[in-house]
């Protein structure tokens, strides 16, 4: 059974259809990429996905549970983590307190399990080299140290399907290395990823799938290299096949 | 020494009603504009019963079971409202609720406000009066320092800079802005039971707009959200209030001067803090 299941997904606001029809599945375990030009719904669909927003018609299935109408709090203790693409974390706290109010909104029964708190949130900070401005205000850090912030905080609260909107946008090469690296370490712990991604070859070295959206709808699925060779693709993004 | 003792038990008894809204004003960033209607159900659920014959602690259960109403139905529609239509309902539940008092005559006297209000038998004298409400600040003052502290506070804050992060980590919106709204119901009813006993007397005109104002003033010239900001602000501005009464003015005019005094603070506080004061927009 797949982890998380959508199917016949619509959206529209305002008369303005944003989704027609999306149907993918995701199973445990995978990385799946989920490219598509600016406007083809990818972060509505995550907004769906995460339970900001709810859908017009369809259906949402994650580990067999139909989640459609569950807030996005009840979705986040069900273990769905959301990485923002405009940098998901709150400014005016310091690191610190950035990762106890997540380990804090955990189910009672997984905070006792993860031990002393203090323990983990500098345990977290640690990973991604941040731990010496622990007590800085978030607000304070580069664009990319923000997002090592989101990514580790989200991979330390207890989530097991992450979606990740843009993790590299605005990130530096050298860091956008240390994102890979991170997201690969979801993976080995067996975690199931859905990255929005504009970065192809970033996409390709990290994916086991890919699905391309275009004007809300999926148009194309499958393994990195088939998917960057599709006429589709390159129509899609260049507006022509590349010679 | 008497009126230190009155300054006293003002700043103290204030203190419930003022740090409750704070907690949910500064704090929380929601535009609560109707503490005022928490204070009138509070004042009128304790007090109307009391008149018609029911004990204190009768009268203080009906009261507080009508204020635990007032402030479910305004952080139901906190939940539910965009923050300024929140803002302009909680204005019109204010005086609506204000206008039932003034005109259900038969049952508050209206205008004519509830005289005798009987004091408890410990608060007989403006120093005991000091005492108590001093005791009652000082364990109010502790109890939110903790809560602004601890998980409660932080999951406040995390909701009032973005809602969407802070649900995508599993703070439960609803969960947060009920207790803050309880609180601030709780802070009300102290602070109303202590004051109506202290002047004898509940009245629509301690009920009124001009009192909501003082309240912004008081959070927004202390710091949203600072419990020693707003403690500071409040004893300022309460000495400011009461020692206005010594200018060597008319007496008739000392109300006028008060609030435009106070409308000029508000605006200057409001124009430091402009930046600071309400979350900016910040997309996902």
């Amino acid at each position: 059974m797949s982890l998380l299941s959508v199917s016949h997904l619509s959206l529209t606001i305002q008369d303005h259809s944003i989704l027609h029809g999306v149907s993918l599945s995701v199973d445990e375990g995978e990385i799946v990429g989920l490219i598509g030009p600016n406007g083809s719904g990818k972060t509505t669909l995550f907004n769906v996905l995460s339970g900001f927003l709810k859908p017009t018609s369809g259906s949402v299935h994650y580990r067999g549970q139909d989640i459609t109408n569950v807030s996005p709090s009840k979705r986040a203790k069900l273990g769905i983590g959301r990485v923002f693409q405009n940098f998901g974390i709150f400014r005016e706290m310091t690191l610190e307190e950035n990762v106890l109010v997540a380990l804090e909104a955990l189910p009672k029964q997984d905070r006792k399990n993860l031990g002393n708190l203090k323990d983990v949130v500098h345990g977290t900070l640690d990973m991604v080299g941040l731990l010496s401005h622990a007590k800085k205000k978030a607000g304070s850090l580069s664009g990319g140290q923000m997002r090592l912030l989101e990514i580790a905080r989200t991979l330390k609260s207890g989530k097991t399907f992450f979606l990740l909107d843009e993790p590299t946008a605005g990130v530096s090469p050298k860091m956008t290395e240390q994102v890979a690296d991170l997201i690969r370490q979801l993976k080995i712990e067996g975690k199931t990823v859905v990255i929005i991604e504009h970065d192809l070859p970033f996409i390709s070295r990290i994916c086991d799938r890919v699905i391309v959206m275009d004007v809300g709808r999926v148009v194309l699925t499958g393994k990195p290299q088939e998917v960057k060779k599709s006429k589709e693709l390159q129509e899609l993004y260049f507006g022509a096949e590349l010679v | 020494m008497q009126f230190f003792w009155h300054i006293v038990a003002m700043i103290c008894m204030s203190i419930p009603n003022i740090l409750g809204f704070n907690l949910i004003f500064g704090k929380g960033k929601i535009f609560h504009f109707g503490p005022i209607g928490v204070s009138t159900v509070a004042t009128y659920g304790v007090f109307v019963p009391l008149m018609h014959g029911f004990s204190y602690p009768s009268a203080i259960a009906i009261g507080f079971v009508l204020t635990m109403i007032i402030s479910l139905l305004f952080a139901w529609l906190a939940l539910r409202l965009e923050p300024d239509a929140f803002g302009v309902m909680a204005i019109a539940i204010h005086l609506s609720l204000l206008a039932v008092v003034i005109n259900w005559i038969s049952l508050t006297r209206g205008t004519r406000g509830l005289p005798d209000i009987p004091r408890f038998f410990f608060l007989q004298t403006t120093q005991s009066f000091a005492l108590f409400t001093f005791i009652i600040a000082l364990l109010w003052i502790l109890f939110l320092f903790v809560l602004h502290r601890g998980s409660f506070g932080r999951s406040l804050d995390a909701l009032a800079e973005q809602l969407w992060y802070a649900g995508s980590l599993g703070i439960d919106r609803r969960w947060v802005t009920v207790i803050a709204f309880l609180i601030g119901g709780l802070g009300a009813l102290i602070t109303n039971v202590i004051y109506c006993q202290y002047v004898f007397l509940v009245h629509p005109s301690d009920l009124n707009f001009p009192v909501f104002i003082f309240f912004v003033m008081v959070v927004v010239a202390g710091k949203p959200g600072s419990v020693p900001g707003v403690l500071c602000s409040l004893i300022l501005l309460t000495l400011l209030r009461e020692g206005m009464r010594f200018l060597p003015i008319p007496s008739e005019f000392i109300g006028s001067l008060r609030l435009l005094l106070f409308g000029l603070i508000l605006f200057v506080a409001v124009w430091v803090r402009r930046d600071t004061l309400f979350p900016k927009a910040r997309s996902v």
